[in-house]
């Protein structure tokens, strides 16, 4: 691709995070299944540290993986991330390390590395849609 | 060819001496950096609700009492500051980037300031700075105590 194409990529995938990343932020408050908008509940009031609700409350973040739209929003959203992500550190890394061979070396091991944050993340989200908890 | 860095990456974290502009674009370096990394340790993170309820609340107190205080509030308030700046500072340079809200070319003459860098360009910052510092309250108020504004 050229440099121009990847770095419209960027600025779409940038908004599109904007977008997706919103509805990431209701969903831990707002728009979250538990009934108390709260991130963390716990046990007690000199809290011996245990979670007993809230919005990271393991059956409310369950419920979300489990949910077909959310499932396909973090899908996106991981998509979209992990391209503007992985191509920011290249452009970063191309300005610290300059030169051809450099740059493809950079590419390739971003590429990869990319990849693996990619496929670890739809991992989770595809395991969690097909109820394997 | 190989073009000389002379400064390397040091430089990119030393906006004295330059506009607001060379703050921002340190800010937005760092923060993308640090959002980068939020991302990987986020997604492994996120990969252990396949581990059972157990392993599952045992992470998240743990990530919220990682030196026995309650520290989760202050380290996710960071994560929200520093994307909320990448956001905004992004719409900006997304807007000033292509060429929009600056101002006519023209020919440059002494002292050579830069028409770019006043103007539209400066109201915009101050308009998206105003919605950062609300959008990043809101947020922090409800990171801190589950309110809602």
């Amino acid at each position: 691709m050229r440099e121009s194409q990847i770095m419209f990529l960027q600025y779409m995938t940038g908004l599109l995070i904007l977008v997706f990343g919103s509805f990431h932020f209701l969903l831990i408050s707002v728009l979250s299944p538990s009934p108390q908008k709260v991130l963390y509940i716990y046990s007690g009031i000199n809290a011996s540290h245990i979670l007993v609700g809230g919005t990271l409350y393991y059956t409310w973040v369950k419920a979300v993986y489990s949910s077909l739209i959310w499932g396909s929003v973090f899908e996106l959203l991981l998509t979209f991330l992990v391209y503007h992500v992985f191509n920011g550190f290249r452009v970063i890394l191309s300005e610290i390390i300059p030169g051809g061979r450099a740059e493809k070396a950079i590419t390739y091991i971003l590429f990869i590395a990319g990849l693996i944050v990619f496929i670890w993340g739809t991992r989770t989200v595809v395991i969690g849609l097909g109820g394997g908890f | 060819m190989t073009i000389e860095n002379k400064k390397g990456w040091i430089s990119w974290f030393n906006p004295f001496k330059y506009g607001s502009d060379r703050w921002m674009f340190a800010l937005h370096r760092l923060t993308g950096i640090v959002l980068g990394l939020y991302l990987i340790a986020h997604v492994w993170e996120t990969s252990n609700i396949l581990n059972g309820q157990v392993t599952w609340n045992k992470i998240m107190v743990d990530l919220d009492y990682p030196f026995g205080v309650h520290f989760g509030p202050y380290i996710l308030s960071l994560v929200l500051v520093a994307a909320v700046y990448h956001a905004f500072n992004g719409i900006r340079l997304t807007i000033v980037e292509n060429g929009l809200m600056l101002p006519r070319p023209y020919r440059p003459e002494y002292p050579y300031k830069a028409k770019s860098l006043s103007g539209l360009n400066n109201v915009l910052k101050i308009v998206l700075g105003i919605f950062m510092i609300a959008v990043s309250a809101i947020g922090i108020i409800y990171i801190f105590t589950g309110v809602i504004i």
